[in-house]
């Protein structure tokens, strides 16, 4: 048992370190950039890249996603006297998206494949190069800053367990389930009511769920340099209290900033559109447009309908605008959830639907005295 | 409050020295510059990476054989309510300053003797207690000394400490940069356990291009100055911080060295003895002079 334990650990630990190096090469020696400026040696290889140490001012980097990165990295340089750290080094990945993406740690990272931490960051704290800091205090440095914010602990034991002599290490055990975590679904919230300097409409609702459902947004399209304690600090009111978004909040961004987000898709607008004097309600197609979505069309998603990006055009009311295929004598009633009796199946259809509106509710009167829909239906519901 | 007064006292006869030293002499020149090896070292403190975790106070305490206790005690963080000077018991010590950026990311800062080029403690020290040696340190000798605190009303930083509750062969406690133990190779114990590597042990000059470097690639971070780098003539040990030192308790210095000031008022003061002479005699003057009054009111 102890044997495979081992086995097992140093898979892990080697999967850990190999993994960045097993990657496909990104061709990047194709890219308009002097090699010289990140290799010191005039032939780098994959063993011997001869990195120059972090001279790149501005940090080259590619796109990398975050399933690229390894489940689960254990750090364990402290072996002596400290239990291993599970580092959920996928989940970091993926949260970082939000926040700043691989290169928060991976700074400096070149072009070619991702570098571990050990690459450039010595083990030796008395050393010639101080101008790096040495593996310890690069991990501490990496992992306080945000960690130390929400948890409001310095304390070593609170994120390496002591070794105790004799006890059997359950690292896989630990492994194992850290690797089944998953991020909890992000709790959205339903409405954000700003209040800003504008004399003449001081309140700014914004939606944000119908920004993202109606848009199909995903976080990653507006939320790129958050930081992490927007969500994980304890103390965070947002956090703790679904009830905060009801109150009207200040601006935190500087006016320009916070146009500038809105401005990318509401260009066209003015002033009033955002800004008013009090709460706005949702968006209602039926209020705004004057076209109110049936129980068809209020499913569907804005660009179903609206196909030119996020600009949003006025539509042609007519049903064959979008059903082309909708003619009298072909068209199967069926599909609007009820089916015509044999009478109404040949009647024309602005003998019901005046004036061929088809939003609008029909008419028995043309024919009918003492009929009225939906009261009467001419035929029966599927 | 005591100290604050001896303080104010001491300044006022300095005044007085300085005075009187322009009358009678031009010939007094401060000591000769101290030698400095050019690889001397220092550290660089980043007080934007310090987490006030406080494992140096445990350190330096552990190696100049001061109770340190556990280093678990040193986890309790409501020691930062008050601000603490480093003293007889503890050489370093942490305080943290509240960050007007980030409320949850405090400012720790740790402080120790500055070891200053041109340390103000060895020019004032009369028996010669204190060696500046060329590598950086500043280090102090039991056996020279005779306990007569100048050395504490000399420093601009305010770090020599006095064991006063010692009534035999007091101390002067003051961080002495580990020079026994960077004289078998060993980093200084603060630099050994910080497990940020907010010290940076090395040599000078490549800690103030590494400040340099660290200010210019993120701008945003810091302050656009390395406190030591010209401060009382520069001090082995080099700060960064995300703002102001003044808010982080550090006494506001020119770049003019220390010994300059207290070499000319010493200087002045016991140069052929003229000045207290002059003053004895200035004082017999009036004596004389009101005694005279006095008679003749008498009369």
């Amino acid at each position: 048992m102890k044997i495979t334990l081992k086995i097992l650990f140093v898979i892990l630990l080697s999967a850990a370190s190999v993994f960045p190096q097993q990657k496909k090469n990104t061709k990047h020696s194709m890219l308009n950039i002097d090699c010289k400026t990140c290799h010191a040696c005039q032939y780098p290889t994959t063993d011997d890249p001869c990195l120059k140490s972090c001279p790149r001012l501005k940090m080259v980097t590619v796109y990398r996603s975050p399933d690229e990165a390894p489940a689960i990295t254990v750090l364990n340089e402290l072996e002596n006297k400290y239990e291993p750290v599970v580092f959920p080094h996928r989940l970091h990945a993926q949260m970082s998206e939000i926040s700043g993406g691989c290169i928060t740690c991976h700074h400096y990272n070149t072009l070619g494949p991702v570098l571990p931490c050990k690459r450039c960051h010595s083990t030796e704290r008395k050393r010639e190069d101080v101008s790096k800091p040495d593996l310890m205090g690069a991990y501490h440095q990496q992992c306080l800053t945000c960690h130390r914010q929400w948890s409001h602990k310095t304390e070593c034991v609170s994120c390496h367990k002591p070794k105790v002599k004799g006890k059997k290490l359950n690292i896989e055990q630990k492994i194992l389930s850290y690797k089944q975590k998953k991020h909890p679904q992000i709790k959205e919230p339903t409405r954000i009511i700003f209040e800003t300097e504008y004399k003449k409409g001081k309140i700014v609702t914004f939606y944000h769920n119908e920004h993202t459902k109606l848009f199909g947004l995903k976080c990653v399209n507006c939320h790129k340099e958050e930081n992490c304690l927007r969500c994980h600090d304890v103390k965070n009111a947002s956090n703790q209290n679904p009830a905060y978004y009801d109150t009207p909040v200040k601006i935190h961004l500087p006016k320009d900033q916070h146009h500038k987000i809105c401005m990318k898709c509401h260009r066209e607008n003015n002033c009033s559109f955002c800004h008013k004097n009090k709460v706005s309600e949702t968006f209602d197609h039926g209020l705004r447009t004057g076209w109110k979505l049936n129980r068809f069309h209020k499913d569907l998603s804005c660009k179903q309908c609206h196909k030119h990006g996020n600009r949003f055009v006025k539509r042609p009311t007519a049903c064959n605008s979008c059903h082309p295929d909708w003619k009298p004598g072909t068209f199967d009633h069926k599909i609007t959830g009820l089916i015509l009796d044999d009478n109404h199946s040949d009647i024309d259809c602005e003998d019901c639907h005046i004036d061929r509106d088809f939003s609008k509710k029909p008419t028995c009167n043309n024919c009918h005295d003492d009929k009225s829909f939906p009261k009467d239906k001419p035929g029966k519901e599927d | 409050m005591a100290a604050q007064n001896r303080r104010d006292f001491l300044k006022t006869m300095g005044i007085i020295g300085v005075t009187a030293a322009g009358f009678s002499t031009s010939t007094t020149k401060a000591q000769e510059k101290f030698k400095l090896s050019e690889d001397r070292i220092g550290v660089l403190v980043d007080t934007t990476v310090c987490i006030g975790c406080r494992n140096c106070e445990w350190a330096c305490k552990k190696v100049h054989d001061l109770p340190a206790g556990s280093l678990e005690e040193y986890n309790d963080r409501s020691v930062f309510e008050n601000k603490r000077r480093p003293d007889e018991h503890a050489l370093t010590v942490v305080n943290e300053f509240e960050n007007p950026d980030n409320v949850l990311l405090p400012v720790d800062v740790k402080v120790q003797c500055m070891h200053c080029e041109e340390p103000a403690c060895v020019s004032a020290c009369i028996v010669n207690a204190y060696t500046k040696h060329p590598e950086g340190p500043v280090t102090w000798d039991s056996d020279k000394c005779i306990g007569c605190r100048y050395c504490m009303v000399a420093c601009p930083w305010q770090i020599p400490a006095f064991e006063y509750d010692k009534a035999i062969q007091p101390n002067i406690m003051k961080c002495d940069f580990c020079y026994d133990r960077q004289q078998e190779g060993k980093l200084p114990a603060c630099v050994e356990i910080c497990p940020e590597e907010a010290l940076i042990f090395g040599k000078r000059r490549d800690l103030i291009e590494i400040a340099r470097q660290k200010i210019k690639r993120e701008p945003d971070r810091y302050v656009d100055h390395i406190l030591g780098e010209n401060e009382v003539g520069g001090t082995s040990w080099l700060y960064l911080a995300g703002q102001n030192f003044s808010k982080l308790d550090f006494p506001k210095l020119g770049t003019d060295p220390a010994p300059g000031v207290t070499e000319k008022i010493q200087h002045g003061i016991f140069a052929y003895f003229i000045p207290p002479i002059s003053l004895y005699a200035l004082l017999g003057g009036i004596m004389w002079i009101n005694r005279g009054k006095s008679k003749s009111k008498e009369v």
